[in-house]
């Protein structure tokens, strides 16, 4: 998944899209009532969006829907299956697996530990979204913008990056920086950038010839004001779309580097080393620590597609 | 068209270039290092200078740069002052000799404050003498020498210098030894001349290490992709035949969700439904040193668990195409003018419908190079994605880069070949 964005970005396609749905999700009361009009229509956007909200509203309660905290060891009751004190059991030490997957998921959607003390609001996999937004936009609005030979070395360095696999690129990223969130976050950002640089270039060179640019630079304009006040507003539909995919990448990515080991340092309850970890029980009989985080990573992926896939494909009917 | 490809493959030149830049300075600038990685955190400092010193660590990063793209032999050849041979033993293993001015073929060792030459006689015998008169003293008065070392390094010697020297051997431990060299330069003949040098990690060769493990890392690709391609395509056609019926969303939904699910998460539901609850196959790759298709059972899960990623990939790719070939006017004609379904079907519209797939699913390698890594690591399947990630995660700079080099060339070189392909699928491509 993750690496669909490097070979398959399909730019006019989803511009189209990303216009349509972007007009259902620009502000204001009406649209957003057809939002929600579109999103009831269809089956599979409900679907998707149950388990994201389900997610979502866990990871904002965490601490008043568990009764443990992730990292309070019960010695006495080490890998257990589901059971009244523990709903969905216990991991190799103890801890409570609910606690566990419902802190994880606010390292994941809400909250980033930049130090064990210390946190910011976003969670990892949307700072790592938005990391790459940020650098994917700038360089891909001064290579469609500027053009010439910027345009050239920008997106020729693009090219050779996005031509090394993924999965090479993380390993090399994150074994250099070292385990953490916020490299976690980097990660996610460098391997994102140009794919987004990519859908921006195309939607600024498409912009750049309309009137209202050609009126700015009249005007006299200088090129920062031109490139985030005039093309990059009139490009957020796709870019938005664009975005909700890439955070089900993200936590695709988060996922894979956790359970290779280069994810956030234990005892954090990161999904992807939490399978790693419950793996190495399964072969003496206790599944649930393997099991549960495994299914948690699949039910939000999967439902963060089914929404956008579901928006899309409505948003395209009413078209 | 020659002159795109002849830009494409520089292009892919230059790409490797810079890859294998980026990941010598990318491992350099990370925290930690090979020794302590390799030998545990309690080594002392000494050892670990001596054992940097030993793999040519020590030395500037341009220059370790150097030495694994083109090889230090040309230039330890220059210190040293006798041409250098690598000759391979019958037991397999390879030797860095000199030969000296008679033809021999000679290494040095010290002893004491003697230098004694070790010859390697035609039938593979070795005999030693002293060999003294080849100190040679500096403009500072001490006597050094440069030779060649029985561990393959060409090292410098210095007379009365009681340099110690660690030297940890597996199994046995540290050996400690004195009047040892002063400065090392492991002997290779470089990237570019075929030899990506010895693993810092196991002390093998990487070449030998990385071909049984590409090997194997193939085996699992090319049974998945045999399983993969016609079944996917088959599917996306079906699904693509009737937009938006049962079957159709049946399968796209199914599909998205294989493919989008991350690889080890499918693995491990496999393993717990397939190996654990079932008992239907082992949930793990055991070989040893026998080749995967010695035991087909255990090549299933990983198998299906790739085949299930895939599948959903190709099969969204190949019902969009069919979908959008259906809504086509030649497709309305063959009907209206009273072609049989099946001929309208497979005469027309298949053949039309398949172009892009085959196309995309080569650029897709990429993607499925990345799947296999983590596969092979949730089965513990002795391929090159586990070996790349322990590399990684030891620092193994000789075998990280051969890995990255293989898969960078893999990735690259199928998106060159899809570029082709696609000109003689749909001629009204052409690269200038």
């Amino acid at each position: 998944m993750i690496q669909r964005q490097a070979t398959n970005e399909n730019v006019p396609e989803s511009a189209g899209n990303g216009a349509a749905v972007s007009r259902f999700l620009d502000g204001g009361w009406r649209k957003t009532k057809n939002a929600a009009v579109l999103l009831w229509a269809s089956k599979t956007a409900m679907v998707g969006l149950l388990l994201v909200v389900f997610w979502v509203g866990t990871a904002l309660l965490a601490p008043y829907v568990t009764r443990y905290s992730p990292t309070e060891q019960d010695w006495k009751a080490p890998n257990q299956g589901p059971s009244i004190h523990h709903i969905l059991g216990t991991d190799e030490l103890g801890r409570d697996l609910w606690s566990r997957l419902a802190y994880g998921a606010r390292i994941v959607l809400v909250i980033l530990p930049v130090t064990e003390k210390f946190w910011i609001p976003g969670g990892t996999a949307i700072w790592g979204v938005f990391a790459s937004l940020l650098l994917g936009a700038a360089l891909g609005l001064v290579s469609g913008y500027r053009g010439g030979w910027i345009d050239e070395i920008i997106m020729r360095a693009l090219d050779a990056m996005m031509s090394i696999p993924i999965i090479l690129l993380y390993l090399i990223i994150v074994a250099a920086i070292g385990a953490s969130a916020v490299n976690v976050v980097l990660a996610i950002a460098i391997v994102g950038t140009p794919g987004v640089a990519r859908l921006v270039r195309g939607l600024t060179l498409d912009i750049r010839t309309r009137d209202y640019v050609r009126a700015a630079e009249t005007r006299g304009e200088g090129i920062l004001y031109i490139l985030f006040v005039e093309i990059l507003p009139n490009a957020k539909g796709p870019i938005i779309i664009d975005a909700m995919l890439r955070v089900g990448y993200a936590i695709f990515a988060m996922g894979t580097l956790g359970f290779l080991g280069l994810g956030l340092p234990p005892p954090s309850p990161d999904w992807g080393s939490m399978v790693a970890k419950g793996r190495e029980f399964i072969l003496s009989g206790s599944p649930w620590a393997a099991l549960w985080p495994a299914v948690a990573i699949a039910s939000l992926v999967v439902g963060l597609n089914l929404l956008a896939d579901g928006l899309r494909e409505e948003a395209m009917r009413y078209q | 068209m020659a002159k795109f490809i002849v830009r494409r493959f520089l292009l892919l030149l230059l790409t490797m270039f810079l890859v294998s830049i980026a990941v010598f300075l990318i491992s350099e600038a990370s925290p930690g290092n090979v020794a302590k990685n390799v030998l545990g955190a309690f080594i002392t400092p000494e050892q670990e200078a001596s054992f940097l010193a030993q793999m040519g660590l020590d030395k500037p990063v341009a220059t370790r740069y150097l030495y694994w793209l083109v090889g230090s032999d040309w230039h330890a050849r220059h210190k040293i002052g006798l041409p250098l041979k690598r000759v391979t033993t019958p037991r397999g293993f390879e030797e860095w000799w000199a030969v000296n001015r008679q033809g021999e073929l000679t290494r040095w060792m010290l002893d004491g404050d003697n230098l004694v030459a070790i010859i390697r006689t035609a039938d593979g015998k070795t005999l030693k003498r002293v060999d003294n008169r080849r100190w040679h003293t500096d403009a500072k008065g001490r006597q050094r020498f440069w030779g060649v070392d029985r561990q393959n390094h060409a090292v410098l010697w210095e007379k009365g210098n009681r340099r110690k020297v660690w030297t940890f051997i597996v199994g046995a431990g540290w050996k400690k030894t004195s009047g040892g060299p002063i400065s090392y330069i492991p002997l290779k003949k470089g990237f570019l001349r075929g030899d990506p040098g010895v693993s810092l990690r196991t002390g093998r060769p990487v070449a030998k290490s990385l071909f049984v493990r590409l090997r194997n890392s193939l085996v699992l690709a090319a049974i998945a992709f045999v399983i993969v391609m016609p079944l996917a395509l088959l599917l996306g056609v079906i699904a693509g035949l009737k937009e938006g019926s049962f079957q159709d969303r049946f399968l796209s939904i199914g599909g998205m969700m294989f493919s989008v699910v991350p690889e080890f998460v499918t693995g491990i539901f496999l393993i717990l439904i397939v190996a654990q609850w079932l008992k239907l196959v082992p949930g793990a790759t055991v070989f040893g040193e026998k080749a995967p298709w010695t035991r087909p059972d255990m090549l299933v899960l990983p198998v299906l668990t790739l085949t299930l990623i895939e599948l959903g990939y190709v099969l969204r790719i190949t019902r969009a195409s069919m979908a959008e070939v259906m809504r086509t006017p030649y497709i309305r004609t063959a009907f209206l003018k009273g072609l049989p379904y099946r001929k309208v079907i497979f005469g027309h519209a298949v053949r039309n419908a398949l172009i892009a797939p085959i196309t995309v699913i080569m650029l897709h390698v990429n993607w499925l190079l990345g799947g296999i890594v983590i596969v092979e690591v949730v089965f513990g399947y002795p391929g090159l994605g586990a070996y790349l990630l322990d590399s990684a995660l030891y620092k193994d700079v000789n075998a990280l880069e051969a890995g990255t080099m293989i898969m960078v060339m893999i990735a690259v070189g199928t998106q060159l070949a899809a570029d082709i392909i696609y000109t003689f699928l749909n001629p009204r491509i052409r690269y200038s």
